[in-house]
This record gives C-alpha cells, sequence and structure tokens, in this order.
C-alpha cells in the first residue's frame, strides 16, 4: 500500500526523469564538450585540453582585427536582444491596453487575429516577411512607392544595419502575441472597482495608468519580459532564413555564431569550442535573469 | 490470453533473428526538384530486382544535408550510401568518413562520363564519389529587351557590360542583369561563373590559394561592376530567386540552369543563350562552374557489396537518363546527348559549354569554411568596406589556414 504522502513525488517522477535526460543530459554533455578539442571534421579525436575553449572565446579574430569572434558577436547578441525585448514590452502594452479597451467594438476578433504570428511557424512566417520585405515585389516597398514616401525602393536586408532592423522587426512581429495575450489576461485580472474608485478621487487616466494597472501588471510584465528575453536570446529561424548572418556578418548574433563555429568554421572551432560559447551564452542570461529578477522583483514587493 | 501473446512474441524474434533481410540505409535529399516519391520508386524497383534487400531511405532538406552527414559521421550512425554534393568530398574524404571508389569503377563505366565530371569528384587522385546529377550554367537573356535596345549577344567581358548598361533603365524598373549576393551558397557559385572565366580560382590544380591573383581581382571588379546595372541590393538575393525576377521581362540576362530558363519560356519570355564569356585574361572564349552531387559511400558501411550494387543501379546509363530527364540536369554522361530530348535547342547551350568548364571545387578542403571566407570577401567589396584586392588577400589568408 502507498502512502498518500508519497503519491505526489511518485506523480512527479516522469516529469524529473524527462526534464533529466531532455535538459540536464544535453546540457552537461555540452558542458563536458567544452573541455575537449573536439569537431565534426575529425570525430575520432577527442582530446581534454581544460581552459583553452574558454580562452579562445577571447582569443581568437576572424574578421573584425579589433575584438574576438564571440566578443563580437556577443555584443551584437545583447544590442539586439535588448532592442528586440524593448519593443516587444512596449509594443505589447499598448496593444493590450487597447485590446482591453471598453471603447474598441469587435475585439474579440481582433483578440483572434493578433495570434496568428504566433500560430504560424517562424520558419514560415520569416519566409513570409522576406518577400513582403523584398525589394522587388514586396508589398512595403510598394506602399511606401504609391504614397510617395520613398523615390526608390529600400532594399531592407542588402546593408548591415537595415538587415539587423529588419530581423529585429520580424523578430518582434513573431514574438509580440505572446507578450500581448498574457499582458491582457494580467490586464483582465484588475478590478474595476480600483478604477472607479480612482475616478471618484478624481484621477486621470495617466494617473491611473501608473498608479494602478502598471503596479499590479508588474509581476506579469517581469515575468513575460523574462521569458521573451530568454526566447529572443535563443532566437536562431528568423534570422538564419532571412540573412544567414549576412551581409556582412551585420546580423551573426550569439546563436548563429555558434552554429557557424559547429558546422561551416569547423576548421577554426568545432564542438568543443561551440559548447564552450553555448555555455558563456547560457551563463550569461542566467546572470542576466537573476539580476533582473532581483531588481524588478524588489519594486513588485514594495 | 497470455498464451496467444507469448506465441506471437517468439514469432516475431524468430522472424527477427533468422530473417537474413539485408537492410541498406541510404540518405537522400528533397528540395530543389527532389521528391521522396521518386526517389522511393528507386528503391522500390531495386528490392524488386533483389529479393532479400530492404533499401531504408532517409529524407532531409538539402539547407541540413551537410549537418545530417556530419553528425551521424560524429555519432558512429552514418547511413551507409550517401548523396553529397561534390564539394563535400575533400572534407569528407579527409575524416574517412567515405570510400574511396577505384576499385569498383569499371574502365566502362569510366569512359560513360566526361572526364570533367570525374574531376568533380577526385580527391588526392582517388575517386570518392559517382557523379548523381551535374549542373553547367549559361547566360539566359530576353531576346524583346536585347533587340529594343539595340544591344548585340555578348561575347567579352567589355561587351557584356555594355549590354547590361544600355538595358539598364532603373525608372522604368528594368535592370540590365539580375545578380546574387545573399549570404548562400549559390552566390559563391555566381563569383565563380567570372573567377574562372577569367581563368581565376580559388586554388588551383595544385593545391595553391590563388584567389587574390590578379585575375581574381579582376573578377571581383567586374562583378561589383556589373552590379551597378543590376537589380538595386543584389545583396538580399540568392541565384534560386532570381527567376522570378526575370520572369517578370523586366531583366536582360542573368546566368541560370535550364530548368529556370523553361520556365521563364513558359511565362511567355522570349528567352535566348549565350554561353558566359571569358574575361580579359582568360585564355578560354568561354566558362562555365561545373556542379556535381555525388553518390558516396560510408566508411561506416557494413554491407559494401550491396552498397555498391545500389550505386551502380542509380547510376546505371538507364537509370541516370531518367533522372537526369525527369529532372532537367545537365547530362553527366556523354551518350545521353544523343537522347531526343538533349537535341532540342535550350539543351544545346548547356551541353556545349561542359568542354569549358571547370569544377566548382577542386583542391578545396574545407567548402563550409571557403565559402564564408568567399561571401565575407564579396560582401566586403559590394559594400564598399575594402577594396577587392584587400578582401581577397584576407579571404586567400584566411583559405591558406584552412587548405592546411
Amino acid at each position: 500500500m502507498i502512502k498518500k504522502r508519497s503519491i505526489p513525488y511518485i506523480l512527479i517522477i516522469p516529469l524529473v526523469v524527462s526534464f533529466a535526460l531532455f535538459m540536464f543530459y544535453p546540457l552537461y554533455k555540452v558542458f563536458e564538450n567544452s573541455f575537449y578539442e573536439a569537431s565534426f571534421l575529425n570525430p575520432f579525436m577527442r582530446q581534454f585540453v581544460g581552459f583553452e575553449n574558454y580562452k579562445w572565446l577571447f582569443n581568437f579574430k576572424l574578421f573584425n582585427p579589433k575584438w574576438s569572434y564571440f566578443m563580437t558577436a556577443l555584443g551584437r547578441s545583447l544590442l539586439w536582444v535588448g532592442i528586440s525585448v524593448f519593443l516587444k514590452i512596449i509594443l505589447g502594452l499598448g496593444g493590450s491596453l487597447l485590446l482591453n479597451s471598453k471603447y474598441l467594438s469587435g475585439s474579440k476578433i481582433y483578440r483572434t487575429l493578433v495570434v496568428v504570428p504566433w500560430a504560424i511557424p517562424w520558419a514560415m512566417g520569416a519566409m513570409m516577411w522576406a518577400w513582403t520585405l523584398n525589394s522587388q515585389f514586396g508589398i512595403v516597398n510598394s506602399f511606401l512607392l504609391k504614397l510617395n514616401i520613398i523615390n526608390s525602393p529600400i532594399s531592407f536586408f542588402s546593408t548591415p544595419l537595415t538587415a539587423f532592423l529588419s530581423t529585429i522587426f520580424v523578430d518582434v512581429w513573431a514574438g509580440l502575441p505572446f507578450v500581448i495575450i498574457m499582458l491582457l489576461s494580467g490586464l483582465q485580472n484588475i478590478s474595476e472597482s480600483l478604477y472607479e474608485a480612482a475616478t471618484i478621487d478624481g484621477a486621470g487616466d495617466f494617473v491611473k495608468f501608473f498608479k494602478i494597472t502598471l503596479p499590479i501588471l508588474k509581476p506579469v510584465v517581469l515575468t513575460v519580459s523574462l521569458l521573451s528575453l530568454v526566447w529572443t536570446f535563443n532566437s536562431f529561424d528568423i534570422i538564419w532564413i532571412l540573412t544567414r548572418g549576412g551581409p556582412l556578418n551585420s546580423t551573426e548574433t550569439l546563436p548563429v555564431a555558434i552554429y557557424n563555429v559547429s558546422f561551416l568554421m569547423t576548421r577554426f572551432g568545432g564542438i568543443g569550442k561551440a559548447s564552450a560559447m553555448t555555455i558563456a551564452q547560457v551563463l550569461l542570461v542566467t546572470f542576466i535573469s537573476l539580476i533582473y529578477i532581483k531588481i524588478l522583483g524588489k519594486g513588485a514587493e514594495s | 490470453m497470455r498464451k496467444v501473446l507469448v506465441v506471437l512474441m517468439v514469432l516475431v524474434l524468430a522472424v527477427v533473428l533468422f530473417s537474413n533481410e539485408k537492410v541498406l540505409r541510404v540518405l537522400m535529399p528533397i528540395g530543389g526538384g527532389y521528391t521522396i516519391e521518386d526517389q522511393e520508386v528507386i528503391a522500390k524497383e531495386f528490392e524488386k530486382e533483389n529479393p532479400g534487400v530492404k533499401i531504408e531511405m532517409e529524407f532531409v532538406g538539402w539547407g541540413e544535408l551537410w549537418n545530417k552527414i556530419i553528425t551521424s559521421i560524429g555519432a558512429g550512425a552514418a547511413p551507409d550510401v550517401m548523396y553529397i554534393g561534390s564539394r563535400w568530398i575533400p572534407a569528407l574524404a579527409e575524416m574517412g568518413a567515405i570510400i574511396p571508389l577505384d576499385e569498383y569503377v569499371s574502365p566502362e563505366k569510366r569512359a560513360l562520363y566526361y572526364d570533367t565530371v570525374w574531376d568533380t569528384v577526385t580527391y588526392n587522385g582517388k575517386i570518392w564519389g559517382i557523379v548523381r546529377a551535374m549542373s553547367t550554367k549559361v547566360f539566359i537573356y530576353n531576346k524583346k529587351l536585347f533587340e529594343e535596345n539595340n544591344v548585340k549577344v555578348p561575347t567579352t567581358w567589355d561587351e557584356l557590360l555594355e549590354a547590361a548598361k544600355k538595358i539598364y533603365n532603373p525608372n522604368e524598373g528594368i535592370y540590365g542583369i539580375a545578380m546574387a549576393g545573399k549570404k548562400f551558397v549559390s552566390t559563391v557559385t555566381q563569383f565563380q561563373q567570372y573567377l574562372y572565366a577569367n581563368d581565376g580560382r580559388i586554388v588551383d590544380e595544385n593545391g595553391e590559394v590563388v584567389i587574390n591573383n590578379e585575375n581574381g581581382v579582376e573578377a571581383l571588379n567586374f562583378y561589383v561592376e556589373l552590379s551597378k546595372y543590376a537589380q538595386p541590393g543584389i545583396l538580399e538575393w540568392k541565384r534560386e530567386d532570381l527567376i522570378k525576377l526575370f520572369e517578370t521581362g523586366k531583366v536582360g540576362m542573368y546566368i541560370d540552369h535550364v530548368h529556370n530558363a523553361l520556365k521563364a519560356i513558359e511565362k511567355g519570355v522570349d528567352v535566348g543563350f549565350f554561353l558566359i564569356p571569358g574575361g580579359p585574361s582568360s585564355t578560354k572564349p568561354y566558362s562555365t562552374v561545373i556542379v556535381t552531387d555525388s553518390i558516396a559511400i560510408s566508411s561506416q558501411c557494413k554491407e559494401k557489396e550491396l552498397a555498391i550494387k545500389f550505386m551502380e543501379y542509380m547510376t546505371s546509363f538507364e537509370k541516370q537518363a531518367e533522372w537526369d530527364l525527369k529532372l532537367g540536369f545537365v547530362p553527366p554522361m556523354i551518350k545521353e546527348k544523343e537522347l531526343p530530348e538533349f537535341q532540342k535547342w535550350y539543351w544545346k547551350p548547356y551541353i556545349e559549354v561542359i568542354k569549358y568548364g571547370y569544377p566548382e571545387a577542386v583542391n578545396i578542403k574545407d567548402w563550409e569554411g571557403v565559402q564564408e571566407v568567399v561571401l565575407e570577401a564579396i560582401h566586403s567589396v559590394l559594400l564598399g568596406v575594402a577594396d577587392a584586392q584587400s578582401a581577397l588577400d584576407q579571404a586567400a589568408r584566411i583559405i591558406e589556414i584552412l587548405q592546411k
């Protein structure tokens, strides 16, 4: 006879086992590999090299003479993720407030529509945008030309700056629905009576937003932005399909660089070095997340 | 009930243990005209002719083929027979991942193909694959735009540039030439067309890196010069997508496969062909890059005899001709050109140019790495970050390390 107290533990076993199998084991393998010299091009050679791969992160320079390959990709990644997450949260907040508004008729239709980008597989969404933003066939250029905003079509993916911004734009498009929906559910939990009380006290819309909506929504914003940060950091497919990290490596973020080091620049890199890059990324994202929770978490308590 | 189950299990076990069905794992690509159905037909036919043999085909998209191959080799689970881009042969041979096939290639088999076809699968003096698909490329041009602008078919680079200039009319959305610049393998091949046409090479016959010699610099400068009369922002285009632009009838010319030319004809474009003219430093009047895909056998394969048999079956004259006709590939076997389909006017230039061709990746030890480096050089010159000489010097410096 199984004691009642042990039932929860038994029920949780499948989760723990699958978590260990599919999360910890691969992560452990990556961690282990990061101390070895190993490459797909030389599958039978595996040599322990200690911290050499981590030193390589800061020493190996490829196209950029000033910064190491890893640091260049890292810097680019931080900028890319920073802008993308910031836009997702700001636009997400605006979008969810709009959808929550009493004055918006047909909000149910919009709520359904807003999920669409999320429901489309990312790879397909990226393909769609590649053609939407195309300089010859894209509807965006067509509109801009018709409205006389531009004289000649813009090739969004052909210069480093526009490619960088365009990939962010597409990433924001793909990630926005999640943010909007989560924030919307947070908004709907705010009791109407709070606003009524504030109205009686003579508070305006801005005061209501900053004194009622935002403080109550803070935990949701915190969670959503954290998740969004982690996901955006790992974003690979959108960039890979749109630009493959080009032109001139301008969109080569850390995940793209890790892929390149594992599969394309194998002679310079290999799995060992790619693993070291991955571990560095994991540590960095964990570190940023912890700081984030600490700072914003405190704010939420007060 | 339980008894029945036990009996069943014993039966299944017996069948598994005592059946001497031989299984051959074959890795095949999908996409770019390759369908699962077409390829499974070959497996089924082979199984029918060879009872007791099971062909297990695994399919993976072209974009993931390289990763799939090297990861499965690393994991010790490589497919027995692999369909590969011949440009990967040096790397795979160096890895010890595939076996040399010289002893299995009979003199008759050898004589079936053009010499240059064998060059694409030869590394260190040995044959590592049997060619399954081949492509050459020539210029496809819009006859109407040529006539309207009074342009003759170019036979030199000067004439080529002149033609592009004359047709170029961006206000009307008409471009002299369509070009590729996206970070993608076909962009490297597009550049190689000009590089080879100018007697340049990435790596020469002796394995020396020569991409930054005069011929190479001249070719890259010409590529950039020509791009001024191409559609704007060529860096967002890969060669595979250029047909969409050409089909609209707003592009003078571009370099591509025959099957894309046929697509344009279907859309009503009056299409003509001309061979890629040799550059100012060239000794030959014309040029093309010979690209092949081949079938290789993994060194982890335990059923070598069977693998060889299947490979020979797939690449027999009949099967090869059937395949080329179905997919619209340039015939790698000399005799194939006598087939009625290959007599058609649009096939002629593609077959004629074979004799001027040079393989895409001969002597290049690490294609994937070289590809990244060459793309970096092309991008930096197209974006005006570096001049052709310094960009190619930098590329050569890195390729030299990759060649070690």
